[in-house]
């Protein structure tokens, strides 16, 4: 659901801290027709001109916080990431993006379904890891884009 | 008295979405342009600021139904039993969430709350008594492929009889009463690829497993849900490896394509199997269940003009006047609640091609008004 509008075309941006680029971000939405608690969302596959980029490098920006990591965010089991809102992937990458067009990959996880499943007890130990379509209910297949860097932050 | 209109809020998802229409428009439209419709149905952390809209929204939300004459009927609730990140979600601890979803409708006026066809029956019985209390009637719906003869329907039916409550009944979703794929489905998949013939393969195999008798018995499989049996499918096509209960209806699946296909790819057999989602329930069924029903589901994928007949619209994939018909003989006076769904199967063109869901639900609204004035 929703494969061409899950990333804002003018989101894409290098992250700047302290003066220096520390790497990018984009605006991202639900991949389904509602929102969730924000202890669900397990993290993205996303790869960048061929270049894949694990979750151990994202965090992600939502209700007016900081940045998390998927770690962080899975303990908050009460805070809930409504429809309507836009959350902001952050990735870790010195230097950032070059200016121009880039090839983005993406594919989110969020552990959201209808009632029990038999995967239930796997995916509390060991959840999936984005980019297979498990754990992406309504839109399981990889989504691609093409968009251009802009200037400033997100 | 007759059956009442509404619409379900899932219908404009979409325009949601990209920001088209907010909720306060939703509300609007349906009490101004659809024909006397007057029902709300919506979900709960689709539509709504959860678990706590807040005290301000909730005034402007009884605001709007007061000007633009509509009323809260149903709120749909859902069940994510991974919440909690380190156990899976005991029965107590769904019926808690389930409990305090009652509350939250009982504060924004609906009488009615859906769970989702999977919810157990025992999490379902431990929030019954509030739900009495609350004087919120609970309507467990039954989505396709399940059927109105399944066991899903039977709990139901068991538990109020043993518990005498006038509080728990059913949804049905009128996706039950598909009998072929939606065209605008299997174009999405033509997109994708799959072969024109793939499409036709799936009309023809849904008809002969509607018509066939005791020879197709084995393709029809209501015990899962739809999304489980395409995941299972895809992965039986690249493994051969399937549950023994879907065995004799996938393998019919992958013959019937290698008949009518040529070259077959997954995503021609993906295609054909979309044959499996019909759910083959009895007309009569629906109408001795009326005094079950809480409320239904108008769910539809495409309302297409009838050829050579200007402003007038049909569902070319549901039995609707099957539907209608069955309704009026059991006496049902609940409402019909329009939830358009075939949104999806356009986002893959971009804004351009997307479908104005505004105009869709108009569509439906009038061929309902037809069918029930008949």
């Amino acid at each position: 659901m929703f494969e061409s509008f899950l990333v804002r075309p003018d989101s894409l941006r290098n992250d700047v801290a302290n003066g220096e680029v520390v790497g990018f971000s984009l605006a991202v939405r639900h991949a389904n027709y509602r929102g969730c608690y924000i202890s669900l969302h397990n993290g993205y596959f996303l790869e960048v001109d061929g270049v894949q980029y694990d979750r151990a490098l994202q965090t992600f920006e939502v209700n007016g916080k900081n940045p998390r990591t998927y770690e962080q965010l899975k303990t908050q089991v009460w805070e809930h990431w409504d429809y309507d809102d836009e959350g902001i992937l952050h990735v870790a990458l010195p230097g950032g993006l070059r200016p121009g067009m880039h090839t983005i990959r993406l594919q989110q996880s969020v552990l959201a379904a209808y009632g029990y499943l038999p995967t239930d007890d796997e995916w509390v130990t060991s959840p999936p890891v984005p980019g297979t379509g498990l754990g992406s209910d309504k839109t399981p297949d990889i989504v691609s884009y093409e968009i251009e860097l802009q200037n400033g932050a997100n | 008295m007759t059956i009442q209109r509404g619409v379900s809020l899932y219908s404009y998802q979409q325009s949601q979405f990209i920001k088209r229409l907010n909720l306060q428009q939703m509300i609007e439209e349906v009490g101004s342009n659809l024909y006397g419709a007057n029902g709300i149905e919506l979900v709960d952390e689709m539509s709504l600021r959860y678990p706590d809209p807040g005290e301000a929204f909730v005034r402007e939300w009884f605001g709007w139904h007061e000007k633009y004459g509509t009323r809260p009927v149903a709120m749909d609730v859902g069940m994510d039993v991974l919440q909690f990140r380190d156990h899976v979600m005991t029965y107590e601890e769904c019926a808690e969430r389930l409990k305090s979803d009652i509350r939250l409708a009982k504060r924004l006026g609906f009488t009615n709350v859906r769970t989702l066809s999977v919810v157990p029956i025992e999490i379902i019985e431990m929030a019954l008594p509030l739900a009495e209390s609350l004087d919120i009637k609970l309507g467990k719906e039954i989505h396709q492929p399940m059927t109105l003869e399944g066991v899903e329907v039977t709990q139901i039916l068991d538990l109020v009889e043993r518990t005498g409550t006038s509080h728990l009944g059913i949804v049905p979703d009128l996706g039950i009463f598909q009998f072929r794929p939606s065209e605008v489905l299997l174009e999405w998949l033509e997109r994708k690829g799959a072969q024109p013939s793939a499409s036709e393969a799936s009309v023809e195999l849904a008809l002969m497993v509607r018509d066939g008798g005791a020879a197709y018995e084995h393709f029809k499989v209501s015990k899962q849900t739809a999304g489980n049996i395409r995941a299972a499918f895809g992965s039986f096509v690249q493994t051969g490896v399937v549950a023994p209960g879907l065995k004799d209806a996938f393998q019919g699946v992958k013959e019937f394509t290698e008949i009518k296909v040529e070259n077959p790819q997954a995503i021609d057999y993906r295609t054909v199997a979309e044959a499996l989602m019909m759910s083959h329930t009895s007309l009569d069924a629906l109408r001795d269940l009326v005094p079950q029903i809480t409320h239904i589901h108008g769910k539809f994928n495409y309302m297409s003009e009838v050829p050579g007949s200007v402003g007038e619209f049909t569902e070319i994939s549901i039995d609707y006047p099957g539907v209608i018909g069955a309704l009026k003989a059991g006496g049902y006076l609940g409402y019909i609640n329009s939830e358009y769904e075939g949104q999806r199967y356009f986002q893959d063109r971009g804004l351009e091609g997307i479908k104005d869901e505004v105009d869709q639900v108009r569509r439906h609204q009038a061929m309902l008004v037809k069918l029930i004035g008949a």
